[in-house]
This record gives C-alpha cells, sequence and structure tokens, in this order.
C-alpha cells in the first residue's frame, strides 16, 4: 500500500492534506452548524416531541432562554435520563415552555454515560449554543469531570441528578478536595444524605449487627461509608469484611455465600439498577432472606426494578428523599400527570428530581422576571427558590446550594396487587448535607 | 516541477496557514475541536505505526494514552503544573508500561497479539480504577490545573483556549515530522518488511523481535504524548479512557482514515471526532447511523479515507497525463 | 476471613459451572467461526443479546418459557444466516481489520435497535424462569436456585451432543476440515461457503440459546453484549481457534477460576483470568488445543 521510496514532495503533500484535512472538516461543521435540532429521547411508547425551535412570532431571538442539558439517554443509565426527560418536559409544558416573559429553548445531549464525551458536549453547549443555563447529569464520575468547565464558565447550574459528596463541600480533608461552586446547585441529592439517616436508624429500629455489601464505585463506597460511621455510633457493630462487587455484577453467586457467612442479622446493601435487580433477586433465591433482612439506599428498590424484583423484595429497609406513597397533594398531581403523560413507564425517584429541577429554573426565572444579565441576582434567586414539592418541602441551603431533603424509611410492602416502597418513618429533621468536608 | 507537485506545496502552505489563523477567526468551540482532533490525531498515527507499518494489530493501545494521561495529571497535580517537568515524567512511565506490556506481547501475532494487548489494557484499567488515591478511581481524576511552563523565574500558563491550542498544535507538527522520519528511514522499512514477511526478514538476520518492541515502545511513547496533552486539555481523566471501547475507537480511526499512511489515520480522528459529535448532538439513533457509517466504509471506502484520497488525486494526475498528451 | 467450608466450595464450583457452560455456548460459536472462517466476529454478543430479549418478548406473549428456549435461537440463527451471506461473505480474504470494522458496525446497529424496539428500551427488565424452575432446594446452610442446576444440565447436554456431532457425525468431518483447510474441502466439491453460512447461523443460534437460558439469572441489561463478548474472546484465544474441545475445556478453566476469584478477591478477579490468558499463551501459543498455524 505505502510507497517505499518517498520523496520530499510525497512527504509535503500528504502533510498537507492531513493538515488541511483536520482544519477543513471543523471549519465546514462551523459554517454548517445552525441551531442544533434537538429530538425527544427515545420513548418506547407515544410521547410528544418537545419543540425544538423557539417561535418566532414576537420574541426576538435573544430573548429566548437557552438551556442545555446532558443526560443519559444510551448505554446503561439511559432509563434514569428518560425518566428524568420526561418529567422535566411535563413541568415545561405545564407552564407552557415560558418563564419570567422568556420562552424556554432547551437544547438536549447525551451523556453517554462517558466523560470525554460529556465534556465535548458541554463544550458545544457553552461554546457554541451559547446557552444560559445547564442541567443534568447523572453519572457521579461525568458530574466531577464537568464541574471545572461549568465553574470556569460561571454557569448557573442545577444538577438533576449526580449525588456525588465532593460536589457541593468546602474545603479537603486527605486527598479528597470538596468542589463547591457558587454557581451550581442541587435539586437531587447527596450520597450522605441517603445513606448517613439510615445507619443511625437500622441501629435502633432493625438491628445492631450488620454487613455490608455495596457496589464497588464512588455512590456505593460511599454511602457505605456514610452509613458505617452513623450505625456504628449509634452503637451498632459491622460484621465481617466489607463485601464489593464491581459495579455491573449481575451473577451476586460468588458473594451470597460470604454473606451469608457473616452470620449478621441485617445486610446494608448498595446496588442499583440492573444490579439491584439479580441481587435482590438472588439474595432471595440462595435462601439469605430467610434470615437476614435487606437494609439501603431506596435506588435498590425503586420503580425501575422493582417490579422486576416481585416478592423477592418485600420488607426490605430503605431510605430515600421520596416514595411513590407519599401523600401530599404535589405527589398525587405529579404522578397522575406523569402516568397521563407517559402510560406505561413507571414514575421514580428520578423523574421526581427532573420535575423539581424544571420547577427551579421556571421559579428563579419568573423571580427575576427574565432578566438574567445581572448574574449574582440571577443565583440569588435560585439560592432562595422554595415550594411544595412532590418530596414535601423544597428549599436548596444556601451554604452548600445543595437540596435539604426530607429522607423517609421505606419498606417494601404489597398494596392493591402491587409492590410499594410503604413509607414506614422519616427523619425528624430534615437532612442538610454537610457544609466542610 | 510538475503542476501536481506545485498544487501540494501550494496546499501544504494555505493548509498549514489556516491551522494557524483558525483561532482567531472562529470561536472557542472550533478551536477546541479542532485541539481535540489534534490530540486524538497524535493518538492515532502512534496506532498506526504498529498497526500500518508493523503489521501489529493492537486492541488495548488507550493503556499508554489512558497512563499518559493519569500519569500527566497526577504529576500536575502532586508535583508541578509546569510541563517541562510533568511531563517527561508521565512520559517515563509510559515507557516503562510499554517495555513491559509489549515485551510479553510481542511473542504473540495476529488474533494472540491483539488478544494480549487487550488483556493489559483492562488489567491497566482495572488498576486505574481500584486505585483510588493515585486515580481517583471510578471518580477520576479531576480537577487538574492548567498547564504551565516555567523556566527559571519566567512563567506561562496557558490559561486560554487558544493558547492550549497552539501547544498542542506544536506537539501534532513534530510528532508528525518524527514519526514520517521514522517511517521513512531504515528502521521503518524494516517494520514494513516484519508486516509484509517476518520470517524472511529474520532469515536475512534480522532480530525482528527487537524493532517489534522498540516499534511498540514507540507507539506507545507518543499515545502518552496525546495523553498527557489530553490531561492538560480536558482538566479530568477518567476511567472510559482506558477501557477496551478506547482502544476499539482509536483502532477504527486508523482503519477508517487509512491504515500505513500515518496521515489517514489523523483524518479518520478528525471524521470519527466531529462525527460522533454532530450525529449524536442531532439525534438519539446515533450508533446506528455510526455503524452503518462504519459498515458502508468497509464496502466503499476499502483502504480508507486516505484511499478514496489517492483514488481523487490519481484521477486528476490521469487527467493530467491526458490532457499532457493532447 | 474467608470462611472455605466444604459447602462454600460447592457452592462456588457449581456457580462456576453455569457461568460455565454460558461461556461455552458463546465460545463454540466463536471458536469454530474463527478456525474455519478466520472471521473475527465482534457481533457475537450481539446474538447473544438479540437472544435474550427476544426470548422475552416471546416468553410474554405466549407464557411459556420453553417456546422462547426454541423459537429464538432459530430467528437470530436466521438472522445470523443473513448477516454471513449478505455483509461477511463479500469481505472473504481481506484480513481482520475489515471484519472488526464491519463486526463493530454491526453491534452498534444491533444494540441500538434493541434499545429502539419498543417494550425492550433501554430499561432493564426481569425474565422469570418457569415455575417448575423457579424454587430453591435446599443447600449447606442456605439453598440453591433449582434453575441454575438446571442451566447446568442442559448446558452439559448441549456440549455432549455438539462434541458427538462434531466427532461422529458427517457434517462435523466437514467442520473439522473446514477449520484445518477450508479451500481444500471446496475443493472436494463441496459447497463450502453453504457450511460456512450454516456454522456461522448455528453459532449465532448457540450464542442466543445461551442469552435466553442465561436471562432468568441475569436479567435483561442494556450493554450486556460487550461483557460476555470479551469473556467468550478470552476463551476462545485460552481454548485454541477452531476446536470445540477448546471451547469447553477452556470455557470450565475461566469460569471456574472467574467465579473463584470474584468469590475470594473480587478486586482482583479481573487479573486472574487475564493472567490466566497471559499465562497460557506464553506456554503455548495457540491456546490449549489449537493447531500451530
Amino acid at each position: 500500500m505505502s510507497n517505499m521510496s518517498i520523496t520530499r514532495r510525497e512527504f509535503l503533500r500528504k502533510l498537507a492534506l492531513g493538515v488541511g484535512a483536520t482544519a477543513v472538516v471543523p471549519l465546514l461543521q462551523a459554517c454548517a452548524t445552525p441551531a442544533t435540532p434537538t429530538t425527544a429521547p427515545v420513548v418506547a411508547t407515544a410521547v410528544p416531541t418537545v419543540p425544538a425551535v423557539v417561535s418566532p412570532t414576537v420574541l426576538k431571538p435573544s430573548a429566548s432562554f437557552k438551556l442545555g442539558s446532558i443526560l443519559p439517554y444510551t448505554k446503561v443509565y439511559a432509563g434514569l435520563g428518560e425518566s428524568i426527560t420526561n418529567a422535566m418536559t411535563l413541568y415545561f409544558e405545564s407552564v407552557n415552555y415560558t418563564a419570567g416573559g422568556r420562552k424556554i429553548e432547551w437544547v438536549k445531549e447525551d451523556e453517554e454515560n462517558d466523560a470525554q464525551i460529556s465534556l465535548r458536549k458541554l463544550s458545544k453547549l457553552i461554546d457554541q449554543d451559547k446557552i444560559d443555563m445547564f442541567t443534568g447529569i447523572v453519572s457521579t464520575a461525568v458530574l466531577y469531570a464537568v464541574r471545572d468547565p461549568l465553574n470556569d464558565a460561571k454557569m448557573p447550574t442545577v444538577i438533576s441528578n449526580g449525588g456525588g459528596n465532593l460536589l457541593t463541600r468546602k474545603g479537603t480533608k486527605g486527598t479528597a478536595v470538596g468542589r463547591y461552586s457558587p454557581y451550581i446547585f442541587r435539586a437531587s441529592f447527596s450520597s450522605y444524605q441517603i445513606s448517613s439517616p439510615l445507619g443511625d436508624w437500622v441501629a435502633k429500629n432493625v438491628s445492631k449487627k450488620v454487613a455490608i455489601c455495596a457496589s464497588n464505585y464512588g455512590f456505593g463506597t460511599e454511602s457505605a461509608a456514610d452509613f458505617k460511621a452513623t450505625f456504628t455510633a449509634a452503637g451498632g457493630t459491622i460484621v465481617g469484611n466489607d463485601i464489593l462487587p464491581p459495579l455491573g455484577t449481575t451473577d451476586f453467586a460468588a458473594f451470597l455465600p460470604q454473606i451469608q457467612a457473616t452470620n449478621a442479622e441485617a445486610v446494608y446493601s448498595f446496588f442499583s439498577g440492573s444490579d439491584a435487580l439479580s441481587y435482590v433477586k438472588q439474595f432471595d433465591q440462595f435462601g439469605l432472606k430467610k434470615t437476614m433482612k435487606i437494609v439501603g439506599a431506596g435506588f435498590m428498590t425503586e420503580s425501575d426494578v422493582l417490579p422486576g424484583q416481585g416478592a423477592s423484595a418485600l420488607d426490605a429497609y430503605t431510605s430515600l428523599h421520596w416514595s411513590t406513597e407519599l401523600d401530599n397533594p404535589e405527589n398525587k398531581a405529579f404522578m397522575d400527570a406523569y402516568a397521563k403523560k407517559f402510560p406505561g413507564k413507571d414514575v421514580d425517584v428520578f423523574a421526581m428530581q427532573g420535575f423539581d429541577a424544571a420547577r427551579v429554573i421556571v421559579e428563579a426565572l419568573n423571580k427575576v422576571q427574565g432578566d438574567t444579565s445581572n448574574k449574582d441576582k440571577f443565583l440569588e434567586a435560585i439560592r432562595g427558590v422554595s415550594f411544595n414539592s412532590p418530596r414535601g418541602k423544597f428549599a436548596f441551603d444556601p451554604k452548600t446550594q445543595n437540596v435539604i431533603n426530607q429522607i423517609y424509611f421505606r419498606q417494601v410492602k404489597q398494596s392493591g396487587g402491587k409492590y410499594v416502597n410503604a413509607i414506614i418513618g422519616k427523619t425528624d429533621q430534615p437532612i442538610l448535607d454537610p457544609e466542610n468536608m | 516541477m510538475p503542476r501536481k507537485t506545485l498544487l501540494t506545496y501550494a496546499i501544504a502552505i494555505v493548509v498549514l496557514a489556516l491551522l494557524i489563523l483558525l483561532p482567531f477567526a472562529t470561536g472557542s468551540f472550533i478551536i477546541k475541536t479542532v485541539t481535540e482532533v489534534l490530540i486524538f490525531g497524535i493518538f492515532a498515527m502512534s496506532l498506526d505505526l504498529l498497526i500500518g507499518y508493523t503489521g501489529l494489530v493492537s486492541f488495548g493501545h488507550a493503556a499508554f494514552f489512558g497512563i499518559g494521561a493519569y500519569a500527566a495529571g497526577y504529576f500536575a497535580l502532586k508535583t508541578s503544573p509546569n510541563i517541562l517537568i510533568s511531563m517527561p515524567l508521565a512520559l517515563l512511565v509510559v515507557i516503562a508500561a510499554a517495555l513491559v506490556i509489549g515485551y510479553f506481547s510481542i511473542r504473540a501475532s495476529g488474533v494472540y497479539f491483539l488478544m494480549l494487548t487487550l488483556a493489559f489494557s483492562q488489567m491497566v484499567y482495572a488498576i486505574a480504577d481500584r486505585w483510588t488515591d493515585v486515580t481517583g478511581g471510578s471518580n477520576g481524576l479531576a480537577g487538574i490545573p492548567r498547564p504551565l511552563v516555567q523556566i527559571g523565574g519566567l512563567q506561562y500558563s496557558f490559561d486560554d483556549a487558544t493558547a492550549r491550542y497552539f501547544l498542542v498544535l506544536v506537539f501534532f507538527l513534530v510528532s508528525y515530522l518524527v514519526l514520517r522520519q521514522i517511517v521513512n528511514s531504515q528502521f521503518g522499512h524494516a517494520l514494513i518488511g516484519i508486516r509484509e514477511n517476518e520470517t524472511r526478514l529474520r532469515a536475512i538476520g534480522y532480530n525482528t523481535t527487537r524493532f517489534k518492541l522498540a516499534a511498540f515502545v514507540i507507539a506507545g511513547l507518543f499515545a502518552g504524548v496525546a495523553g498527557v496533552l489530553y490531561a492538560g486539555f480536558n482538566r479530568f481523566v477518567s476511567t472510559g479512557e482506558l477501557y477496551w471501547t478506547a482502544s476499539g475507537q482509536v483502532l477504527i480511526m486508523v482503519i477508517i482514515g487509512g491504515a500505513g499512511t500515518l496521515v489517514g489515520p489523523v483524518l479518520g480522528a478528525a471524521l470519527i471526532l466531529i462525527l460522533q459529535n454532530m450525529v449524536s448532538s442531532a439525534t438519539d439513533r446515533w450508533p446506528t447511523i455510526l455503524g452503518v457509517i462504519f459498515i458502508l466504509f468497509v464496502f466503499a471506502a476499502r483502504y480508507g479515507v486516505m484511499g478514496l484520497v489517492r483514488q481523487i488525486f490519481t484521477r486528476i494526475s490521469a487527467g493530467e497525463k491526458s490532457s499532457a498528451q493532447k | 476471613m474467608l470462611n472455605l467450608t466444604p459447602d462454600f466450595i460447592l457452592i462456588q464450583f457449581f456457580n462456576g459451572l453455569a457461568y460455565s457452560l454460558l461461556l461455552f455456548l458463546l465460545a463454540a460459536g466463536l471458536s469454530i467461526i474463527f478456525g474455519m472462517m478466520d472471521v473475527m466476529n465482534l457481533a457475537h454478543g450481539s446474538f447473544y443479546m438479540l437472544g435474550a430479549y427476544t426470548g422475552y418478548s416471546i416468553a410474554r406473549a405466549t407464557s411459556s418459557f420453553w417456546l422462547a428456549l426454541f423459537i429464538a435461537p432459530l430467528i437470530v440463527g436466521l438472522v445470523g444466516f443473513g448477516i454471513e451471506r449478505m455483509l461477511l461473505r463479500p469481505l472473504k480474504g481481506r484480513g481482520h481489520l475489515d471484519q472488526v470494522l464491519l463486526t463493530f458496525g454491526l453491534a452498534l446497529v444491533v444494540a441500538d435497535f434493541v434499545r429502539a424496539v419498543p417494550g425492550w428500551g433501554g430499561e432493564v427488565h426481569a425474565f422469570p424462569p418457569p415455575i417448575e424452575l423457579a424454587g430453591s432446594i435446599p443447600f449447606g446452610s442456605g439453598q440453591y436456585p433449582i434453575y441454575r442446576l438446571f442451566a447446568i444440565g442442559v448446558g452439559l447436554l448441549l456440549a455432549a451432543i455438539l462434541g458427538l456431532i462434531i466427532s461422529r457425525t458427517q457434517i462435523g468431518a466437514i467442520v473439522r476440515a473446514g477449520v484445518a483447510d477450508a479451500e481444500m474441502v471446496g475443493g472436494l466439491g463441496i459447497n463450502i461457503s453453504l457450511v460456512f453460512s450454516i456454522v456461522f447461523a448455528v453459532g449465532a443460534g448457540l450464542a442466543a440459546f445461551g442469552g435466553v437460558m442465561t436471562a432468568p439469572i441475569v436479567s435483561l441489561v442494556p450493554g450486556m453484549d460487550a461483557r460476555t463478548l470479551i469473556a467468550a474472546l478470552i476463551v476462545v484465544v485460552v481454548g485454541g481457534l477452531g476446536t470445540l474441545r477448546g471451547a469447553f475445556w477452556g470455557s470450565l478453566l475461566i469460569g471456574e477460576v472467574d467465579t473463584f476469584g470474584r468469590a475470594l478477591l473480587p478486586d482482583y478477579a479481573l487479573f486472574f483470568i487475564y493472567g490466566i490468558m497471559v499465562g497460557v499463551l506464553l506456554l503455548r501459543p495457540t491456546g490449549l488445543f489449537g493447531r500451530k498455524t
């Protein structure tokens, strides 16, 4: 294929071609790019498409408010991205995509569970699409990746899932550095908020002899650590070594006998998604359910996996900042509207977070009456947003800009022919994420 | 001077000028995109040395990119963001890794070599995923400082996208020229000989194992350079950079660009990165579109983009010849 | 520290056996395809996934796990036949790089197709085993799911059948001859290209069968195609290309090492598998039972 006797001219020609193509292709792209068309996320049943382009009638183009989001629509977290997007669509439609007198133009990008790709998308959103605000992010790794570019760009941001503790903390501890940024708000949760109260509660209400089995990645080990801290402080003992299956394990047969061998009364189990589905089912199949209870963060038995887990999940104790069984008017309205708009889709905590994130954006815009030219004022408006959410009262902790979450303790029960996370308790006070490391 | 050569000289100068003027004519998104293309261009060229010239198809090349990126990030955070310090340190780590992995891998050939390189890169991935203190584990290595150069009291920090673009451009041009020199040298010819018929070269007396190891290490080194630049550009390194899908992606860049041409893989990198971006932004069905494009390439562009370019040039010069004959 | 009781070892052995037999179902097809047609099929995991999802839909539509188990592999086998004829046949003699690009592209398309189908989508789905097999039997201090024992039984049965076909029948002889020297077989007047297509289809069907069999254990997850592909590739390399015996013993080795590795030292389990592969290749560069080319 290649010519052995390469002359200097050949060499320069090839140099030219290579360098030229590298320059020409992106230049072509620059010429060709209009406002990026967006499509609705792929949903199995009929979902109305999100209006992609600003209605040109009355408003000047610069008057529309550009919201950029990065959420997963492909790969393992696709279901979560879809839930969040659905609920955000639901909320925006309820206000007719208008807030503070401006039309909301929403540009969606696929997170693809890939930090490298998400960073590229973020650059496109910020540098090319010139978004006014950013939202989204499911994976914690991607969360930490985008934190710096968002902070550098002074981009007002509302995170709708990624719960890594470090994001809203200040200071340092050992090798870990707090990644608080005055521009970033989180409307979802932090691992600490979910697992820390559980430790204390389990010690007092379930058992003082607990084994740990957590998915071996940041979110899992962080949550387990937060659980252990309060659990042991309340007099509990951790039996055996921590059992840490790799993320993405679908067959826990190798680990379940080890858990059984600890002879613990309960197992703090941190899993979500497909891992949770398999774990809970196999925990039952291998007979551990007969002698041990399962406790864990609510993601383990959320609507995405609970129907599949079925009877195997019965009696599992979990903690979360929401449940389908939460009895307040906002939750009822939200769940009804979601079911009507997305028939056949189970509403879950991720959808709830998306719904709230959308509302935060709209309320903040309303507060400044659409005038986002003064960034500090806009950030202050976001910080001050407060409303009744399906989860209860929604408000940010002004010190960390992380949402304050009332945590509920739930147990899987059968109700009306389905399995649900019934609420059996809650924390005395809503939980704030600590300000410092 | 024949017209064709004059034309290519002209193109070369124009393109170089375009590349230099690019940051002043376009916005930060294009600058960042082209910077990334150049970084992956270096990465792809390094793999081409192995695949296109030596005939060793590696499915684990991302290991060296990733090691370079993590090492650079680590040293920038812990030792010094001065690239005159962090870069050589990072590249030393890369070379050491390449020597070890290469030593074991080149004993095999064909699909066995492929699997060995895959195996080693997966092991590196597993190490990065677990070694949280150094790599940040599954959360990735964040907060890598912007690269800067410091000599004595003088310091220049590459704070701005344009500055980083030129830094990467310089490294790209140097890498290209060095690699071009290598493949044109006697060493390069020996590599091609190994690709064509290793037994024959052995019979003449060449220690092909040493040549292959050298090629492997050089390829790893340049992949490491790309990784180092990437860490400074992105300020974040994730384990995804080490995963086999990253090795697959750069492999596809080489194949689509045209293996064995050095320039081809750069075009492949540009095509893949930009295509992925554009298609993914436009639709959720991007995997289908990308997959179909790959399949079409296999049938319509056997020798990749460079193959197509060659066809066009051959047609032009055939046209010239026939018009000259009139 | 870990309690290495006989119970524990026995349980892990059975777990490993179940995993090994799944790997065998994939590796068998992959190995023969590679050995005979010199085709590197990166879309093999896609057949596994398609089988699982197709079986899931059939089971839901007909409420019969058994129908799913038998029909899904047939459907996927047909798909495989079509792919071989239309996409791989034209690439004859073009080398591995082209196959890598083609099958990689194919894998992308199939994965996206699975995501697009209504009812499949990007969510996680549980695939319940048939009621007859859904229980568990007491075992030591705990219990062991019956379904896994069933999967082991079926896997062993299938391995035995395949072994008999390969060694005792004429078609098996043709396949073995094809691995050794495909051109020669063609020269003998046998329609070698038809044999290729059938072998490819059978490989795809086996992978699909594996998909339906294991779905009740591991559920349906986006990305299941890639994970198992890598494991199967390792088995094929360790066992040797083009040999069913290699696929069998390779799967057993890798399956058991992986299971025990994950049970004893989960952080290093990966190293065990790859370490075995590196070790085997260093000692026997063409795999345990592979022939020297």
